[in-house]
């Protein structure tokens, strides 16, 4: 067998699975020309091209088997947001081609093109057009073999549901299974540039949107019925002959150094192998997970370890990390680059007219992706040859970095993508390959990898604290004259690999990019000034988590607004619509608001007496909120109803209503998904979360440590409008945008509800009560 | 000690080499290949790992393989496949009640045991039994209704 096919035999993927995971085959193999599939199976691992199929040959996006099915080949990934679905519609809408009958490879190095990471809502956004320049190609291909064929021209052809006809004579029909009787699509269809900035396919014509049957209809995802049996395979799930289980030890302290490592008892546990012990890397690997988990165990690796020499492995007392209660005073003063973002007239000349000044610090804590599953990754390094199993959101940039940290040929190494639990931009996923490639690296055998809890909260890298500071100013018609808006933002982005800093060589790949001041300024202030500072790392390692700082810089921007609209006495509908002059924002703004039924009053009115202060009747106090934002040209704006509880600070979300312009939708329903999806995670990060963490690592090391919102505590109902989605707009993208306004949503509506402006998430019960007696 | 155990799993007697004190969870996975259950925290606090034992949804993770002994052990797997899916998973398909999908195994199993023992439950009685499993993704509006609909169909 090839080694894909043991690993799908091991893997336990169905029949239907193993076909098209052989289709994929057959293009590889067919690289070298080989007719027979068995003559090139053995030809296999050793022999063929480990290198990514050229973007300008068609065969690159597309095979189409003699059974009139057909496979997309995209270098992009499923990370539960349903793009693998979105993508083949956009494929078959161009191909004329059954949905059901499209198949998506997707991620794998040797087997696609590299179009950049799937991160940054940008997957249908940037990919899609590659997608349907590609295919609207191999439909012109098809056109060309059929007139051929048939013997006449190309235009008395026309494609629909796999097969092309001769046209007025439906006798003469054949599949494209047929036509192409299972060659290669070797046809070249050029294309440029490179990731996200490539064009494929630049001169073919693509349908005209206002035709299309499957792009734009709501359509069941490819993926889920294998979820809701036990027989999706994840890369959890994944399985390679005469592998090992391999578990880390980190430090205790996140800088410290390993003194020494007493490997007493570990012969006794069953399945033991070895430490894999490498300047301050250190793992064990093991025949059974459980033996790696006990080695582990006695080395240090638990839920609650007690100090750095508590384990049989002994660290250096390191105590680093900044103070979690001062963090943000750390962020204002580490070095950084200053940015603008908005300077417009003079903030300083326009105070002298104003009837009201308003000044409010936000800050916001370190929070985590959060995957349910914890990363995990296999990885089987021979010499100077190395295949990874890897769900990374960015596989074809893995390879490259293993390729490095490994320090052996590109052209010598493969990552095969399996999905993994969701990641909401770069949780351990890449850093569990690189822990699996040291471990096999030193044990000579395949290694799987697998984070324990209290590594994933530990050491996933984490969205970082961002602290803001804001001033506004209101004429005597209730106008804002001024708005000064200061953010320190950390790196959201540090590409370190945990494993490469641990064998002592931390710049063999990755960079610690600077803050950006996530922000779309968008009101029309008359004085204006905006502006980031971004710095580097803060304590600990970070990197983009959904929204990156945009979720923070939008809580910050929206509740000050609100603020300024309370003083003014105002509707926080009508305030925002009076400084607004972008359509598409005043258009999710009415949309949401019509769907609410919001009526205008004053901020705070919603009490008997208008005061918001506690009416008397001991009831639990009711508010309404709302918020927008415009994140990468996505514009989302939210309402939100909530139930404060005066007696103990419990927030209870009601009715949640979403506006959404995102543009072209390919699957509403998909869409609704991923817009309830952000709705609830960005509560949970608004009410819940936040990083805890003492001078030597991460406190927060479990679910009990970091809590995320439970079903008791979800929303009644959410109401999603989409607005502008049709086929004459462009895809913006829509896998983050919609986490933006919750916090300032949830504040917003507490202030409406009791009078108290939180102003620090997360929005734990004890704070909204200190903000009550403030 | 015993290294053998003979586990009841999904109707039929299955027998796995395991060390005595390790989580039943890794038996269905690395010994039976039965991935449905998933590895989420070994704490017994998200859920991903789920398994009906007895009638009763369990957290695989910290259940011993000894401490299983005779007791009828049902697996996602155990209920249906992608040709033929029982009505809970039907409904969660009907619904598309998932994102990464990560996290289902532990809802439909502890759908099922609700559903078992409360055959027509209120939406409190269904966010109370799923209370202890975590989905990250956010997809509780539609895992509600999913078990809402199956409810309704009988399931």
């Amino acid at each position: 067998m090839s080694g894909r096919e043991m690993e799908c035999a091991a893997a336990g993927l169905g029949r239907r699975d193993f076909l098209h995971a052989s289709g994929g085959l057959v293009i590889a193999f067919s690289l070298f020309g080989a007719a027979d599939a068995t003559l090139a199976e053995t030809a296999d691992a050793a022999t063929r091209s480990l290198a990514p199929p050229p973007a300008g040959r068609l065969y690159a996006w597309l095979a189409v088997h003699p059974d009139n099915t057909a496979t997309l080949f995209t270098g992009k990934v499923e990370t539960g947001t349903g793009v693998a679905t979105a993508l083949a519609q956009i494929a078959a809408e161009e191909l004329d081609f059954p949905l059901d009958r499209l198949d998506v490879v997707m991620g794998t190095t040797s087997e696609t093109v590299d179009q950049g990471p799937s991160y940054g809502s940008r997957t249908i956004r940037y990919a899609g057009p590659q997608i349907r320049h590609a295919a609207a190609a191999g439909r012109e291909a098809l056109l060309g073999l059929a007139a051929a064929h048939f013997q006449v021209s190309a235009n008395q052809l026309a494609t629909g549901d796999g097969a092309i006809s001769v046209a007025g004579k439906p006798d003469r029909t054949i599949t494209y299974g047929r036509l192409v009787d299972g060659n290669r699509l070797n046809i070249e269809i050029g294309a440029s540039g490179e990731r996200f900035a490539m064009h494929v396919a630049p001169n073919v014509r693509t349908k005209d949107p206002s035709t299309y049957r499957i792009v734009g209809r709501p359509v069941r995802r490819k993926d889920i019925p294998g979820k809701m049996t036990g027989q999706f395979t994840y890369v959890q799930d994944v399985r390679i002959p005469g592998m090992l289980h391999g578990r880390v030890v980190r430090p205790y302290g996140v800088g410290a150094t390993l003194a020494s490592v007493d490997e007493t008892g570990l012969k006794d546990i069953p399945g033991f192998v070895r430490v894999v012990r490498r300047d301050n890397f250190l793992g064990v690997v093991a025949e059974t997970e459980w033996g790696a988990i006990q080695a582990a165990a006695k080395l240090g690796s638990t839920l609650d370890p007690s100090g750095p020499d508590a384990g049989q492995a002994k660290w250096s007392r390191w105590e680093g990390l900044p103070e979690m209660e001062r963090i943000w005073e750390t962020v204002r003063k580490t070095a950084g680059r200053n940015s603008t973002v908005a300077s417009r007239g003079s903030v300083e000349a326009a105070l002298s007219n104003a009837v009201r000044t308003l000044k409010a610090t936000y800050r916001t804590p370190f929070q985590m992706h959060g995957s349910i599953g914890p990363s995990c990754a296999i990885a089987d390094v021979q010499g100077d040859r190395a295949t990874f199993w890897s769900g990374t959101q960015m596989p074809h940039q893995t390879r490259h970095d293993m390729a490095k940290l490994l320090g052996i040929p590109l052209e010598k190494t493969e990552l095969r993508w399996f999905e993994a639990s969701g990641g909401y931009g770069r949780n351990g996923l890449d850093h569990a390959v690189a822990d699996a490639a040291v471990m096999s690296q030193a044990a000579g055998r395949p290694v799987r990898v697998q984070w324990m809890r209290w590594d994933e909260h530990g050491w996933e890298p984490k969205g970082p604290p961002i602290v803001q500071d804001l001033l506004g100013a209101l004429d005597k018609n209730g106008r804002v004259i001024a708005w000064r808006h200061h953010m320190w933002v950390p790196t959201t982005g540090d590409t370190h690999l945990i494993a490469a800093e641990l064998i002592g060589k931390p710049d063999v790949t990755g960079a610690t990019g600077l803050g950006r001041p996530a922000v779309t300024y968008a009101y029309r202030f008359a004085n204006a000034d905006v502006a980031g500072h971004g710095e580097g790392r803060v304590g600990l390692l970070t990197a983009w988590l959904r929204s990156p700082a945009q979720f923070e810089t939008t809580f910050a921007m929206e509740s000050f607004i609100d603020e300024l609209a309370a003083a003014a006495g105002q509707d926080a509908l009508q305030f925002r619509l009076a400084h607004l002059e972008d359509p598409r924002a005043i258009g999710v703004l009415k949309a949401a608001a019509g769907k609410y039924g919001w009526e205008s009053r004053p901020i705070g009115a919603g009490k008997p007496d208008g005061s918001g202060k506690p009416d008397g009747s001991g009831k639990p106090a009711r508010g309404r909120g709302i918020a927008w934002v415009n994140r990468d040209d996505v514009r989302v704006a939210t309402i939100a109803d909530v139930t404060v509880d005066r007696s103990n600070g419990a927030i209870k979300v009601g009715r949640v209503v979403v506006a959404h312009d995102c543009g072209l939708v390919v699957n509403p329903d998909g869409l609704r998904n991923q817009v309830e999806g952000n709705v609830i995670q960005s509560l949970s990060r608004t009410l819940h979360e936040e990083v805890a963490f003492d001078r030597a690592h991460v406190t927060s090391r479990d679910w009990m440590g970091y809590p995320i919102l439970r079903f008791t505590e979800i929303p009644d109902s959410i109401d999603v409008v989409l607005v502008n989605s049709g086929p004459e707009y462009p895809a913006y993208g829509a896998g983050e945008p919609a986490t933006c306004p919750t916090a300032a949503v949830i504040g917003n509506a507490i202030f409406d509800a009791i009078g108290a402006r939180l102003r620090q998430t997360p929005f734990r019960p004890e704070r909204v009560k200190a903000a009550i007696n403030a | 000690m015993p290294r053998n155990f003979t586990l009841n799993v999904n109707g039929a007697a299955r027998t796995v080499d395991a060390d005595p004190g390790s989580p039943l969870l890794y038996a269905l996975r690395d010994n039976l290949g039965l991935h449905g259950p998933k590895f989420g925290c070994g704490l017994g606090e998200c859920g991903a790992c789920t398994v009906v034992m007895n009638g009763n949804a369990i957290r695989s993770c910290v259940t011993p393989v000894s401490a299983v002994g005779n007791a009828m052990i049902t697996t996602l797997e155990g209920l249906g496949s992608i040709d033929n899916p029982h009505p809970l998973q039907k409904a969660f398909i009907e619904e598309q009640a998932a994102q990464c999908g990560y996290c289902i195994n532990g809802m439909i199993m502890s759908a099922k045991a609700l559903l078992d023992r409360t055959p027509h439950p209120s939406r409190d009685d269904i966010t109370l039994a799923l209370d202890g499993n975590l989905c990250r993704c956010g997809t509780h509006m539609r895992i509600l209704r999913a078990i809402e609909r199956a409810a309704r169909q009988g399931a």
